[in-house]
């Protein structure tokens, strides 16, 4: 007899409970992404060029050199690192085939490691959302210095986060290592709890 | 202190880890007097009050290295550059 293969269980699942229902007038709006395929992708020695052409012709992106998301469709790529970057596919129904098809296609020119299961992607947004992440992050968010496109690696109350900011509502998604995620929900919740958090699935 | 990172940009010093000299190498362990020169490059530090070549990681951010010029009695940085750019 075989063991049942265990459910698929998102990283958030069970830790934004104590937001409760949808808060009228709530400062923040936190929105798990569970429907998301990522992989970090390193350009191999002197290949850079080569890959950020890849990129270009396969999904009409500029890669970015710099800590910034470069976006067209349901892919972004988000500099990391000097040679280094994040992949994401949004709404993706088969998470481990975005990196398959990544590594395929960077053959020789970078190397792809599947992050699907390994980082917790939350969106945090609304008129609050900056007040709560200046509690933890030590980065200025204030629209003169960081703005749509703008990414960020940095901390949140020790946890490794890398940020990035979609538009100017303003709304941000956070990726944390998966193992973080509950951790990283107390402090968004705890730190959020005076201005009102709605949580939405 | 804060630090400019080349990649991630003005950044508090607790983000990054302090790795120590930046101007002394290994010493080739194939040479006659290899146990003393390694003795030297371990041990024998200079802890200069002024301007030094220290490495520092971002451990915290995009995990570069790099070689940061600072003057160890005012904490003013000098040059900033990445070691082993892609």
């Amino acid at each position: 007899m075989s063991d049942p293969m265990p459910n698929p269980r998102f990283a958030f699942a069970g830790h934004l409970t104590a937001i409760g229902s949808l808060v009228a007038g709530a400062g923040i709006t936190l929105m798990p992404k569970d429907d998301l395929a990522l992989a970090t992708v390193i350009a191999r020695k002197g290949q850079a060029g080569v890959l950020g052409e890849r990129v270009q012709a396969l999904f009409g992106i500029p890669l970015p050199a710099r800590p910034k998301r470069a976006a067209a469709g349901k892919i972004a790529f988000i500099g990391t690192g000097p040679g280094q970057w994040l992949a994401i596919e949004e709404s993706s129904g088969d998470p481990q085939s975005f990196a398959a098809k990544l590594a395929t296609e960077f053959a020789g020119s970078g190397s792809v490691c599947d992050q699907s299961d390994g980082r917790a992607v939350i969106r945090v947004s609304g008129p609050r959302a900056r007040h709560v992440l200046a509690k933890g992050l030590p980065v200025d968010l204030h629209p003169r210095a960081f703005g749509p496109g703008d990414a960020a690696l940095s901390q949140i109350a020790l946890i490794s986060t890398l940020l990035w900011q979609i538009d100017e509502a303003p709304t941000y998604e956070i990726a944390v290592f998966r193992s973080m995620a509950g951790s990283f929900a107390d402090w968004l919740i705890a730190s959020g709890a005076e201005y009102g958090i709605a949580a939405m699935s | 202190m804060q630090i400019e990172c080349p990649f991630c940009g003005k950044r508090d010093a607790h983000e990054f880890a302090y790795l120590g000299d930046a101007t002394v190498a290994r010493p080739d362990p194939a040479v006659p007097d290899a146990a003393r020169a390694f003795y030297e490059y371990v041990y024998l530090r200079d802890n200069p009050a002024g301007s030094h070549r220290e490495l520092w990681y971002h451990s915290a951010g995009c995990h570069s290295w790099l070689v940061v010029t600072r003057d160890t009695r005012t904490h003013a940085i000098e040059t900033i550059a990445q070691v082993g750019a892609r």
